[in-house]
């Protein structure tokens, strides 16, 4: 009765909802993953992960070439370090989505606020790709103290890069939440396929000429390529071995701005119609168990 | 007055009053009940299948593509092939072995163990047999995809000792797994992260992708602890042998090793298992949900 006789419209979302939204996420999301233990055990988990995963690149570099071959080292060190954040923001984004669908069973209750889903999802996300930057840090730091790293960042070049670079990022993050939701079983995994995929498709630990020349257009085709590209350029004053680091910078930053413009309206597009059809078809409150 | 209301039975299993062949007739079906959804899930989850052996060989491939990068010998790409599929074992041993208590009391079958007359350590036994079984096969589908893809040639000279090796290295293993199981409900409320934390860390810890040998002396620390490790490197001796790779130690010692692994981490499981069991009894809180 209280509904039917109700003349005043359910207004919608504005800038000031959603900034709400987003702030209330960012504490939510940063209680659920740093709130489980001690600053201590919270500390090492975050620092041994990304450490452990560039010492084991620098270990076999160090077994095979010696020494020798420096500015390949360099080169794994950054795309190491740097990989953190993809990873970092798509599980970030998948999980979150994820936990308040199955774990916590909060999304119903999320969607039928008169607030939106987008910038509370961005918002819960957040924590676990700031964690991703501390890896990133955490990562360069110790290759320029103890593996002779030479950084020389130009900033003109790399603030660019790293924010259109890290947009792009959070695209695919938003498009992958959106397909997770779709999915009826081991969603969880998908995040990790993809970035696994992405890991070994955009030349992060390797150069592209490596893979078999059929992955060439799919690795070309990718942001994540030309954001690391860039990024080594901004921060070590030279691209990669193989063909992409004989490219200029105009170009290869004229390839990232592309490739983002394209994943952007895409993703967000694909995300709205993953939410519209997870509405339609009851997807919002189904437990897969993933 | 019932038996049970003056009984002072410490445990369901002495409450129980068996006799020696019922208790061990329902321990083993414990372990065959416990085992039996992780094999059948070899028919019944084909999608587990996929990710299981696609992101390993994920894995692999990058780290192939590195040393081919780097122009290394062909035997390293061995080295990494056959690394990636023991990996396929310790995520099984942290995921669905160390982890497996805490999602069990998520999903309220944990208070169900501890009131049932059998022993834990059958349950534990049942996820470790299931769990060899369906890890086995990814392993091999990585071994095999592996060495077609990236040309990989072995040199087995003792396949009865590798062979031999295997089955050992996976009884410290999965004995590790037991322990951790307990130990994860202890120490924390987040399984996920401490399983996440064993993960790239050990790997590097474990030489999964280069020989032991190259972390120096910290190689000394995982022959100590680390039955991956110590495994992984027999086994790099024994399948690459003409490649010249030397191991942190000759295979007879890992041996030995790896023999006194298993019987320190079984015991060590079996030991946390009943301090667990106590305090679950006693505090009543271990194994209620959302805890």
């Amino acid at each position: 009765m209280a509904v039917t006789s109700r003349t005043e419209p359910v207004r919608g979302v504005t800038l000031a909802d959603a900034w709400r939204s987003f702030r209330t996420a960012i504490g939510l999301g940063w209680a659920i993953e740093a709130n489980w233990s001690d600053p201590f055990l919270f500390a090492v988990y975050t620092m041994a992960k990304p450490l452990a995963a560039a010492g084991i690149l620098v270990v076999m570099f160090q077994v095979i070439s010696q020494g020798q071959n420096p500015e390949f080292l360099q080169f794994l060190i950054v795309g190491s370090a740097l990989w953190n954040v993809v990873f970092g923001v798509m599980s970030g984004l998948v999980q979150s989505i994820l936990d308040d669908r199955e774990r916590y069973r909060m999304m119903k209750y999320i969607v039928v606020t008169p607030s939106s889903l987008f910038p509370f999802l961005l918002g819960r996300s957040l924590a676990r790709v700031l964690l991703s930057f501390v890896a990133v840090v955490l990562t360069m730091a110790v290759g320029v103290l103890f593996l002779g790293v030479d950084l020389r960042p130009d900033l003109l070049y790399l603030l660019p890069a790293m924010v259109v670079g890290v947009l792009a990022v959070i695209a695919l993050g938003v498009f992958m939440a959106g397909w997770c939701l779709q999915l009826r079983q081991e969603a969880g995994h998908y995040p990790d396929a993809i970035a696994g995929a992405l890991y070994l498709i955009s030349g992060a630990i390797f150069p592209i000429d490596i893979l078999p020349s059929y992955l060439h257009p799919i690795a070309y085709a990718s942001p994540t390529t030309w954001w690391l590209e860039t990024s080594r350029r901004g921060l070590l004053g030279h691209g990669s071995p193989g063909v992409i680091g004989g490219l200029s910078d105009g170009t290869v930053m004229l390839f990232l701005v592309l490739s983002t413009a394209i994943a952007i309206p895409v993703a967000l597009a694909a995300f709205a119609w993953f939410m519209r059809r997870a509405r339609q078809a009851g997807l919002l409150d189904m437990v897969t168990g993933s | 007055m019932s038996r049970y209301g003056s009984t002072t039975a410490k445990n369901p299993r002495e409450a129980a009053e068996w006799s020696a062949g019922r208790v061990i007739r329902s321990n083993l079906r414990a372990v065959v009940g416990r085992a039996y959804p992780r094999v059948i899930s070899l028919a019944r989850e084909p999608s587990w299948l996929f990710f299981e052996i696609f992101l390993p060989f994920l894995a692999v491939s990058a780290f192939v593509f590195v040393y081919r990068a780097l122009d290394a010998p062909e035997d390293f790409i061995g080295f990494v092939v056959l690394g990636g599929a023991m990996t396929a074992f310790w995520l099984n041993v942290v995921w669905m072995m160390a982890a497996q208590f805490y999602w069990e009391k998520d999903q309220g079958n944990l208070e169900l163990y501890f009131t049932a007359p059998m022993h834990l350590m059958s349950i534990l036994a049942g996820m470790a047999i299931g769990g060899l079984v369906l890890t086995s096969s990814r392993a091999l589908a990585v071994i095999g995809i592996g060495s077609l893809v990236y040309g990989v040639t072995y040199d087995v000279q003792q396949p009865f000792l590798l062979a031999g090796v295997f089955l050992l290295t996976m009884i410290p293993l999965y004995g590790m797994g037991m322990l951790f199981a307990s130990l994860f409900l202890l120490w924390g409320r987040e399984a996920f992260h401490l399983a996440e934390l064993l993960q790239e860390p050990i790997y590097f810890l474990g030489g999964i992708n280069f020989p032991l040998r190259a972390i120096g002396p910290l190689a000394g620390v995982v022959m100590a602890t680390l039955p991956l490790g110590v495994g992984l490197d027999a086994m790099r001796q024994l399948a690459f042998a003409d490649s010249g790779v030397q191991g942190v130690l000759p295979v007879g010692t890992e041996v030995g090793i790896l023999a006194a692994m298993a019987v320190v981490f079984l015991v060590a499981a079996r030991m946390a298992l009943g301090y667990l069991e106590l305090l679950a009894r006693r505090e009543g809180r271990l194994t209620l949900r959302w805890q």
